[in-house]
């Protein structure tokens, strides 16, 4: 903090002049919230196209049946880290990375509550990621135990699990640092007139997913650190062996993996609610309703876990009740989903492209959402666990839900970011090739999953090699789309044309009313009056 | 946060928002009712009650379909 107001106690109009360090030492220096969030989001990338190698090496594998590429215990490998890295690498911190560029923008405040530790929390992450990867080369090699990180496999594995826990505990020490500073800068640095009922929606979900991080986060350092003790220390968690249970660990692991995937989706539902009214130009409809709806989607998500574990045996009363609680959750989503369609009815309405992917958003989170319930009912999922019906399901509200938002958003904040334009007609094409490249690759899966084919196998019978085939040609070519999408973010910001200060005309949050394109790098320093 | 306080909200305004919560809907002029009365803390407990609440009215139907 005294960082940020020493250099500019004054007014000296050159705003995007850095002072102390320049070159890389800025990067590894900076306290400044935009610095923090480009880094965030360049490292987010990064572990993108990492997982998206690993994930080309999956697809690559199944394009036929039998045993090509990589051997069985590579492959495990590989579905393993593309799962931790995707999710804890690029989805989480891509997240983060938008939360501290726009909320101190969006409610008025200088910076985050607590620069230096923001420093931090970033910088923990290479490290974690570096773990992670480091973990190929150890004896045995990566974990191959699946991004769940099951017992009792995960006691058998070689060191490259001890790395990969440790890695675990750091991205989470991570998280809940950066929620400690989101939760403080929401809570304390909003602009005189900015209360908490007038801040963008994008703010709100972030402080709900902040609590949710606060409060999960530790479970799963706690699942992790009994897998760690029951490996090296002696005891006997989930070590049937030892009188332990290794159910208990998947009770665990789900009491945290279940809001954590809201904590990947509610920032999400934060840039689409900034984004449809901006395309639509009217406010966003039911405004209190969304913000009810997403504290009520955070509290059910805690008593929803079991659903990931009925075949794992359970009583039919627990099975009923958590197919009960989890197909309620369906309500206030649905009401989200009827706010969003709301605030487009009689809008006047444009396509540019954030808009073509928020709506490509919310045509494939509905289908997401629907296998979701259709695997919430205990009978059938107990047919479709661990096939692939399930990769189609998690894949079309994480990639289409999760990731495409991340999409939206940057075109939609580049040019106030950067101070420049992407290209619009190369914009239109990324999303027309990811939309059709990603149900290729996974609408598909829906079909295997059906006619029984498992999840997380190198080779499967004969009879699904033609949607395997499909899909894998998809996932390359959604891969090489997303060259594209770097390239067109690259030429926007070396030769992209001038932005507007206010680029969309329907936006109406501060950082669009209120600050120039590019914003400045100390914004807000003195609070604006908010009506 | 330095918001006004004006007159606290009744326990069963308190709880009727947050029924609504659970919903995920609010008609505006009930909510701008509710914003202007109803404390942060109050949101929070009942909340808390609601969910227990809620929790205990699922196990209540489970048994009912069970037995
Ligand atoms: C309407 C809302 C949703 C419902 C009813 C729902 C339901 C389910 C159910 C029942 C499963 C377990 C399937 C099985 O293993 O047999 C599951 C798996 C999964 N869901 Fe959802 N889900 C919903 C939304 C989401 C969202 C928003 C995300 C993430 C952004 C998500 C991510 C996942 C993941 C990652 C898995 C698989 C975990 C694994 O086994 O590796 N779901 N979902
Ligand atoms: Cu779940």
């Amino acid at each position: 903090m005294s960082a940020v107001l020493d250099d500019h106690g004054h007014d000296h109009g050159h705003d995007d002049h850095h002072h102390g360090y320049s070159g890389i030492m800025r990067w590894i220096t900076t306290t400044n919230h935009k610095d923090i969030g480009t880094l965030y989001l360049w490292f987010s990338f990064t572990m993108f196209m990492v997982g998206g190698v690993m994930a080309l090496v999956i697809r690559a594998e199944l394009f036929t049946p039998g045993l090509q590429i990589v051997n069985p215990d590579f492959f495990n490998q590989m579905t393993t880290m593309h799962g931790l890295i995707m999710v804890f690498g690029a989805i989480m911190p891509a997240f983060v990375g938008f939360a501290n560029w726009l909320i101190p923008m969006q409610i008025g405040a200088p910076d985050m509550a607590f620069a230096r530790m923001n420093n931090w929390s970033f910088w923990l992450l290479p490290f974690a990621g570096a773990l992670l990867i480091i973990s190929f080369f150890m004896p045995g090699g990566a974990p191959g135990v699946g991004w769940t990180m099951y017992a009792p496999l995960t006691v058998q594995m070689g060191i490259g699990m001890d790395f990969t826990i440790f890695a675990i505990h750091i991205l989470g020490m991570s998280s809940i640092m950066g929620s400690i500073n989101i939760v403080t800068t929401v809570l304390n640095m909003r602009a005189p007139g900015m209360t908490l009922m007038k801040m963008p929606l994008f703010c709100w979900t972030w402080l709900i997913t902040a609590y949710l991080l606060i409060a999960s986060m530790p479970v799963l350092a706690g699942a992790v650190t009994m897998t760690l003790t029951d490996r090296h220390f002696g005891t006997s968690f989930f070590n049937a062996a030892g009188g332990g249970d290794p159910v208990l660990y998947q009770h665990i692991f789900w009491f945290f993996g279940h809001p954590e995937v809201y904590i990947i989706i509610l920032p999400a539902f934060g840039v689409i609610s900034q984004i449809i009214p901006a395309f639509s130009r009217k406010p966003l409809f039911g405004y209190a309703s969304m913000v009810y709806a997403t504290a009520s989607i955070a509290i059910l998500s805690f008593i929803v876990w079991a659903h990931h574990m009925y075949t794992v045996g359970m009583p039919v009363t627990g099975q009923l009740f958590f197919m009960y609680a989890t197909t309620l959750i369906a309500v206030p989503t649905a009401a989200k989903m009827f706010n969003w369609l709301a605030t487009m009815w009689r809008g006047s309405l444009t396509f540019e492209t954030p808009m073509l992917f928020a709506l490509g958003f919310l045509f494939l989170f509905a289908i997401g959402g629907f296998s979701g319930l259709v695997l919430a009912l205990a009978a059938v999922d107990i047919q479709l666990q661990d096939t692939y019906y399930v990769v189609a399901h998690f894949h079309y509200v994480m990639v289409a839900g999760a990731l495409f938002t991340a999409f939206a958003g940057i075109y939609f904040w580049l040019p106030k970011w950067t101070g420049r334009m992407y290209n619009e007609t190369l914009g239109k094409v990324h999303f027309w090739l990811s939309m059709i490249f990603f149900n290729m690759i996974f609408f598909v899966q829906h079909f295997l999953g059906l006619a029984g084919m498992p999840r997380r196998i190198p080779d499967y019978p004969l009879q699904f090699e033609t949607w395997n085939k499909i899909s894998s040609i998809g996932a390359f070519g959604f891969g090489l789309s997303q060259l594209l999408f770097l390239y067109i973010v690259v030429k926007a910001i070396t030769s992209g044309e001038k932005a507007a200060d206010k680029q969309w005309e329907g936006a109406d949050s501060l950082e669009w009313t209120h600050l120039p394109s590019p914003a400045p790098y100390h914004s807000f320093e003195t609070p604006p009056v908010v009506k | 946060m330095a918001q006004d306080v004006p007159p606290k909200a009744s326990f069963l305004a308190v709880a009727k928002a947050v029924f609504w919560s659970f919903f995920g809907v609010r008609r505006k002029a009930d909510y701008d009712r509710d914003s202007a009365s109803i404390g942060p803390v109050q949101v929070i407990v009942a909340g808390i009650i609601g969910a227990v609440l809620f929790i205990l009215t699922l196990l209540m139907v489970v048994r009912l379909v069970t037995s």
